[in-house]
């Protein structure tokens, strides 16, 4: 058991210490949903459109939007730079690969969250109330993403339309996902109770669970040479 | 080839069974019902006549990759015995 | 040669289809009466049903065959599973465009966002996705495997999506969903809905063993192409 953790947190650091060296992807999926926030903000008539009646479910697609970016490259970095066949020969487990590119992706998305959030914040002038509850919700509705992320990324990068056909296969299997991000998040900052979206949790950890047992489970076939 | 020729035989025979089973019924319902709404009896008539479309174009499209790979079988490829 | 089996098998499963979809066609234009409250709108019910029966039963083949590909490595599951793939999302495909045309009378509405239809919907993408995914590699065994993890993905997804998509209208009134197994419903209305079922389940694998069938000789072909002679094939049978 200590050591598959141990592989995990191998993976984990490996990833995160690449990221922090090249900021590449962290770069692209901040700037990314930064740039949609200016977007967002042109494309909604303020003066109709109360920001804070649909602000959760444009800062649940800003962060998806950014997250497909950020995972369809998780692998192809290490697959050009040839280091995707080195693990797969090392001793680390498959499911601890998966769940190393997981945990790395989770913190990379909610890194980007945190600034989506802000941003939000800032440009709509939103209040979070809540803000323990939402962290939660958030949180846990990160941790489907990135699980199911991660492994149709694995699966995207050896197709050959690998950056499109990435939401294609993620959008269907996410949207009751968000149904219930968005629930939660957005009753959550209306400054709502916590109890009323006690359901919505339960759904998105069920999420989550499925996600990462599932893509524990599967990983090894995805990556099978 | 006999494969070929008997799946389109039945799949034609099907079609125009259930096409003609349809047209009859519709006329007659549309001379009796004229001054009622005819809507539904179209959304009906066009819900299956889709329904046989789909299907027939389903066998239709497997007989011709089928048919495209036994000339390719026949033409250019390795014999096999087959 | 294997080929002339499945053949003789399609036939034998079409014959009694063809008869039995003709049968339907008679209970349904002829015999079956009309349903009180909703008219004559409510006979596409009899091809809605047994087409979403199918699809469901073709995506539980598709995972079913997809988990034992995955776990035996038999190339025949793998063939099984994207000849029902194609199936499921064509009868899908007859769900989504037979349901809009009962509802615009039913409900005055093409689309709704209620939760069959929304959970219908995103299960054709995925089969969709199923689909292309298997052509978008360039080793085909690595399509095969990838689309085999999405087909168990997109059972697993089912029961959740359907879940949550109930919760998200859960305001919609049930009552419209009607159920011809109820107290009210004619007898004749059961036997009509039962005799589509089983038509469209024949009909379903007499196609679908067909397709199996180019299945297997696109891989015999590709494999006698590569100069070997079809270990896959030939070693799953072992």
């Amino acid at each position: 058991m200590t050591a598959y953790l141990n592989q995990v947190r191998i993976i984990v650091w490996r990833d995160l210490t690449v990221e922090l060296r090249s900021r590449e992807r962290i770069a692209a999926m901040g700037g990314f949903a930064v740039l949609v926030a200016v977007l967002i903000y042109y494309a909604i008539d303020l003066t109709i459109v109360r920001p804070r009646d649909v602000a959760a479910g444009l800062i649940w697609m800003t962060i998806l939007f950014s997250g497909m970016l950020g995972f369809g490259r998780a692998f192809a970095m290490d697959l050009e730079q040839d280091q995707l066949q080195g693990i797969l020969l090392s001793p680390i487990s498959r499911g601890a690969f998966y769940l190393g590119k997981t945990i790395a992706n989770f913190a990379l998305l909610t890194a980007v969250e945190a600034l989506v959030f802000t941003v939000f914040g800032g440009f709509f002038n939103l209040s979070y109330g809540g803000t323990a509850w939402l962290i939660v919700a958030v949180v846990v509705a990160t941790a489907g993403v990135a699980g199911l992320g991660t492994l149709l990324g694995a699966i995207a990068v050896h197709t050959r339309p690998s950056d499109s056909i990435l939401p294609l296969l993620a959008f269907p299997l996410l949207i009751p996902l968000v149904i219930h991000a968005v629930m939660a998040t957005g009753r959550l900052m209306a400054g709502r109770p916590p109890a009323e979206v006690g359901g919505n949790l339960r759904m998105l950890a069920a999420f989550a669970i499925l996600f990462l047992a599932a893509g524990t489970v599967l990983f090894r076939y995805v990556v099978e040479e | 080839m006999r494969k070929k020729g008997l799946s389109f035989s039945l799949a034609i025979a099907f079609v125009l069974v259930a096409t003609s089973l349809l047209m009859a019924q519709g006329a007659g319902d549309i001379s009796q019902l004229a001054r009622q709404n005819l809507r539904p009896y179209w959304h009906v008539f066009i819900a299956y006549i889709l329904v046989w479309l789909i299907l027939f174009g389903w066998v239709v499209s497997i007989a011709r990759r089928l048919g495209r790979i036994e000339r390719g079988l026949q033409g250019s490829g390795p014999p096999s015995g087959r | 040669m294997q080929l002339t089996g499945l053949r003789r098998t399609g036939v034998l499963l079409a014959i009694p289809g063809i008869a039995l979809v003709l049968l339907l066609h008679w209970q349904v234009f002829f015999w079956v009466p009309t349903e009180v409250t909703m008219g004559v709108i409510q006979r596409i019910y009899y091809v809605h049903v047994p087409s979403a029966w199918v699809a469901f039963m073709a995506f539980g083949i598709v995972a079913a065959c997809s988990a034992a590909y995955l776990w035996l490595g038999d190339e025949r599951l793998d063939m099984a599973a994207v000849s029902a793939a194609e199936g499921g999302v064509l009868f899908t495909t007859i769900v989504l465009l037979t349901g809009p045309l009962w509802a615009r009378t039913a409900w005055g509405t093409w689309w709704t966002w209620e939760p069959r239809l929304t959970s219908t919907l995103l299960l054709w993408f995925i089969y969709v996705g199923y689909l292309l995914l298997r052509g978008a590699t360039d080793s085909p065994q690595r399509g095969k495997r990838f689309a085999a993890v999405l087909g168990i993905l997109g059972i697993l997804d089912i029961p959740l999506i359907h879940l949550s998509v109930t919760w998200f209208r859960s305001l919609h009134p049930q009552a419209v969903v009607m159920r011809p197994e109820g107290p009210q419903a004619d007898p004749s209305m059961v036997i009509t809905l039962l005799t589509g079922l089983a038509a469209f389940t024949l009909l379903f694998f007499a196609i679908m063993t067909y397709r199996y069938a180019l299945e297997r000789l696109t891989v015999e072909r590709s494999t006698a192409f590569a100069g070997t002679p079809a270990p896959s094939v030939a070693g799953g049978g072992a």
